[in-house]
C-alpha cells in the first residue's frame, strides 16, 4: 500500500520574537529582533497508509496542531522531512494543494454575509473543478450532511451546527485525498457530533481518502479511529491500535459487581480500589494481574448476582497518560 | 484567472449586502465632499481664479476628489490586518489561489461600488452647481485621466497591502495603517489641491508617490499638464505601482515565510 503521509524526524522550533511593549517596540523588531524558541514538535516520525483514519492525540500544547500545519504545508519545519502524497507540503504546490485539505475547527473559510454556496462557487473555481464534478460533489455533499435549505441562507444566519457542516462541505468540495481534520466536532452538540462523525466516516469509506484528525472528544477517536498516534510535549509516545493503548498503558481493570444483599466495602478494598459501593453492588479499580485472582475471590466469598470485568475507559488511559509523563 | 473574477463577483454581491454599511459611507463621504464644495464656493466668492485655477476647475477638483477617493481609497486594508492577526489567513495558504490577487479582487469589488455612487452623487452635485464645472471636450485628456486613476487604484492597493502585511510581525498594524491612511489622504492631494502648499513642501512631496493618487489624475482630468506631460506622469504611475507591487509582493513571502500561523 502507498503511505500517503511519511514524516522522518520532523522538528519544530518557534521562534517568538521578544520584543519591547507597544508600537515602536513593534517597528523597532521588524530591525532588530531578538527571539526565544520553543521546541512544539520533536523528531516526530510515523508513516499513514492511503485510505487510513488515524486519530492524533495529545494534551493541549502537545504539538498536534503545530503537525497538523506542517503536513498542510503552513508551516515549514525546523528539522526533518515529511511527504504528503508525494509532496513536500510547505513548497505549497498547487497540485498538492488541490489534494489536501485542513479543517479547523474553530476557524472558517466561509464568507459570513452571503449564503454559503457562493463560497462553494469561489471554491469551485479554486480547485478548477467542472461544473459536472462541482455538481456531483455538492450534491453529495448536501445529502451527507443533510445541508438542502441551509445553502442559501447567509452564514451569519446559520446555527453552529449547520455552519460547521458547510464548512465541512466546502473543504471536501474538490474531494481531496487527504483530509487533515482539527477538532472538527468542537463546539457542537451531541447530536451535531455525531452526525459529523458518521460523515467523516462515510467519506473515508466511499472515496478512499486518509484522514488524520485531532480532537479531544474521545468518542471521535473510539468511533472512528482504529489507529492512534499519541505524541506529548512533541515528542512520539505511542502509535499503534487504538486497544493496545489500553492494554499498555492501564495497569488495571475494573470489576464491576452485583450483589444480592448489601457487602462491606471496607472488606471489599482487600482486594482493590473500591471506586463505587451501595446496596446492590460494588466497583473496583483491579491490578491487572490480580483480576482473575480478584474475580474468584468475590465470587467465592460474596453473595454474587452477576460479574463484570471491563477494560479502563478509554478516555481515562488518555487523561492518565498525559497527566503520568 | 476565473477565481480572482469569482472572488469579484462574490465579493460585488457582499458589498451590496451590507446595504446599511454602503449607506453610512456614502453619506459619510458626500458630506466630506459637499462641506468641501461649499467652503471652497465661499472662498472663491467672486474671484476668476485662486492658485492658477479657474473657479469651475477648483469646484470641479473638489467633485472629482469624491470620486477618486472611493476609487482610490476604497480597500480592505484592515482585513487582511484582521486575517493575519486572527490566523484566518490560513485557509487561504494552504488552497492554491494567491492571497494577493484575491485582496486585489475583493478589493476592485468594492472599489467598483465605491465608485458607481461616487459618480451619481457628483451627478447630483452638477445639477446643483449649475454649470460651475470643468468638463474635458477631448476624448484622450477623458483616457488619460481613466488611465491615472487606475494606476492610482493599483499603487495604493499595493501600499495599503505593504502596510497591512505589517500583522505578520506586529499586532499593532492596525495604527500604523491608521496614520498611514490619514497621511496619505493629505500627502494625494484628496483635501485640497497640492497647490495650497508651500512651495518648498510641494517639491518634496512631488519626490513620493503619493501625488500620483488623487493630484496627478486630478491635473490631467482637469487638462492641467499637456498630453505629453500627462503620459510622463503615467510613466512616473507606472514606475511607482511597479516598484511597490514588488516590494509588496516580497514583503508577504517574507511574512508567510515566518508566518507561526498561531495556536499550536
Amino acid at each position: 500500500m502507498a503511505a500517503a503521509i511519511e514524516a522522518h524526524g520532523l522538528t519544530k522550533d518557534y521562534r517568538s520574537p521578544v520584543k519591547e511593549l507597544g508600537l515602536w517596540g513593534g517597528v523597532k523588531s521588524l530591525f532588530d529582533r531578538k527571539f526565544k524558541d520553543t521546541r512544539a514538535v520533536d523528531g516526530v516520525s510515523f508513516r499513514i497508509e492511503e485510505g487510513e483514519l488515524v486519530g492524533f492525540l495529545g494534551a493541549n500544547g502537545a504539538g498536534k496542531t503545530t503537525t497538523l500545519k506542517m503536513l498542510s504545508g503552513l508551516l515549514t519545519p525546523t528539522a526533518g522531512s515529511a511527504a504528503a502524497l508525494g509532496f513536500t507540503p510547505w513548497r505549497r504546490q498547487p497540485e498538492f494543494q488541490r489534494q489536501i485539505s485542513l479543517v479547523m475547527g474553530q476557524r472558517s473559510q466561509l464568507w459570513w454575509e452571503i449564503p454559503a454556496q457562493e463560497t462553494f462557487r469561489l471554491n469551485q473555481a479554486i480547485y478548477g473543478l467542472s461544473d459536472a464534478d462541482f455538481r456531483k460533489h455538492l450534491d453529495e455533499l448536501v445529502e451527507l450532511l443533510e445541508l438542502g435549505e441551509h445553502l442559501s441562507v447567509p452564514v451569519k444566519k446559520l446555527s453552529l451546527g449547520q455552519r460547521m457542516r458547510a464548512e465541512l462541505a466546502a473543504a471536501l468540495l474538490h474531494r481531496p485525498r487527504l483530509l487533515l481534520l482539527d477538532e472538527p466536532t468542537i463546539g457542537l452538540d451531541v447530536v451535531m457530533q455525531k452526525k459529523a462523525r458518521e460523515f467523516i466516516r462515510e467519506y473515508n469509506r466511499r472515496h478512499g481518502a486518509t484522514v488524520m484528525l485531532t480532537s479531544h472528544n474521545m468518542t471521535d477517536v473510539v468511533e472512528l479511529c482504529r489507529r492512534v498516534i499519541v505524541i506529548e510535549r512533541g515528542r512520539l509516545l505511542y502509535d499503534g491500535p487504538l486497544d493496545r493503548l489500553v492494554e499498555r498503558y492501564a495497569d488495571h481493570k475494573i470489576l464491576r459487581a452485583r450483589f444480592h444483599k448489601p457487602v462491606d466495602a471496607a472488606d471489599l478494598a482487600r482486594l482493590g480500589t473500591v471506586t463505587a459501593c451501595g446496596d446492590d453492588g460494588a466497583t473496583l479499580q483491579v491490578p491487572r494481574e490480580k483480576v482473575a485472582a480478584s474475580a474468584a475471590e468475590i465470587l467465592r466469598s460474596y453473595p454474587v448476582a452477576d460479574l463484570n470485568v471491563e477494560e479502563v475507559d478509554i478516555d481515562d488511559v488518555v487523561r492518565r497518560l498525559f497527566t503520568h509523563t | 484567472m476565473r477565481k480572482y473574477a469569482v472572488a469579484y463577483s462574490i465579493a460585488l454581491q457582499e458589498t451590496l449586502q451590507r446595504r446599511s454599511a454602503l449607506i453610512m459611507d456614502r453619506l459619510g463621504g458626500f458630506a466630506v465632499v459637499l462641506s468641501l464644495y461649499s467652503f471652497w464656493d465661499a472662498l472663491l466668492g467672486d474671484k476668476p481664479s485662486f492658485l492658477g485655477y479657474t473657479r469651475a476647475e477648483m469646484l470641479t477638483y473638489v467633485l472629482l476628489l469624491n470620486v477618486l477617493r472611493s476609487f482610490v481609497f476604497t480597500g480592505r486594508g484592515w482585513q487582511v490586518v484582521g486575517e493575519i492577526s486572527s490566523g484566518r489567513v490560513s485557509s487561504y495558504l494552504v488552497r492554491p489561489i494567491r492571497y494577493q490577487g484575491y485582496a486585489l479582487a475583493l478589493d476592485l469589488a468594492q472599489k467598483t461600488v465605491h465608485a458607481a455612487s461616487a459618480v451619481l452623487e457628483v451627478g447630483l452635485l452638477v445639477l446643483l452647481a449649475r454649470g460651475h464645472v470643468f468638463l474635458p471636450r477631448d476624448p484622450a485628456a477623458w483616457l488619460l485621466f481613466i488611465a491615472a486613476a487606475a494606476l492610482a487604484a493599483l499603487i495604493f492597493f499595493c501600499l495599503e497591502f505593504m502596510v497591512s502585511s505589517l500583522a505578520f510581525w506586529t499586532s499593532e498594524s492596525g495604527g500604523p495603517l491608521f496614520c498611514f491612511e490619514l497621511f496619505l489622504q493629505f500627502a494625494a492631494g484628496a483635501f485640497f489641491p497640492l497647490d495650497v502648499l508651500p512651495a518648498a513642501l510641494r517639491q518634496a512631496l512631488a519626490a513620493t508617490p503619493f501625488p500620483s493618487l488623487v493630484y496627478v489624475p486630478a491635473r490631467v482630468f482637469l487638462q492641467k499638464v499637456p498630453p505629453a506631460e500627462a503620459l510622463n506622469l503615467l510613466a512616473v504611475q507606472a514606475g511607482w505601482l511597479a516598484l511597490f507591487a514588488l516590494v509588496s509582493a516580497a514583503l508577504w513571502r517574507r511574512g508567510v515565510d515566518s508566518y507561526a500561523a498561531e495556536g499550536g
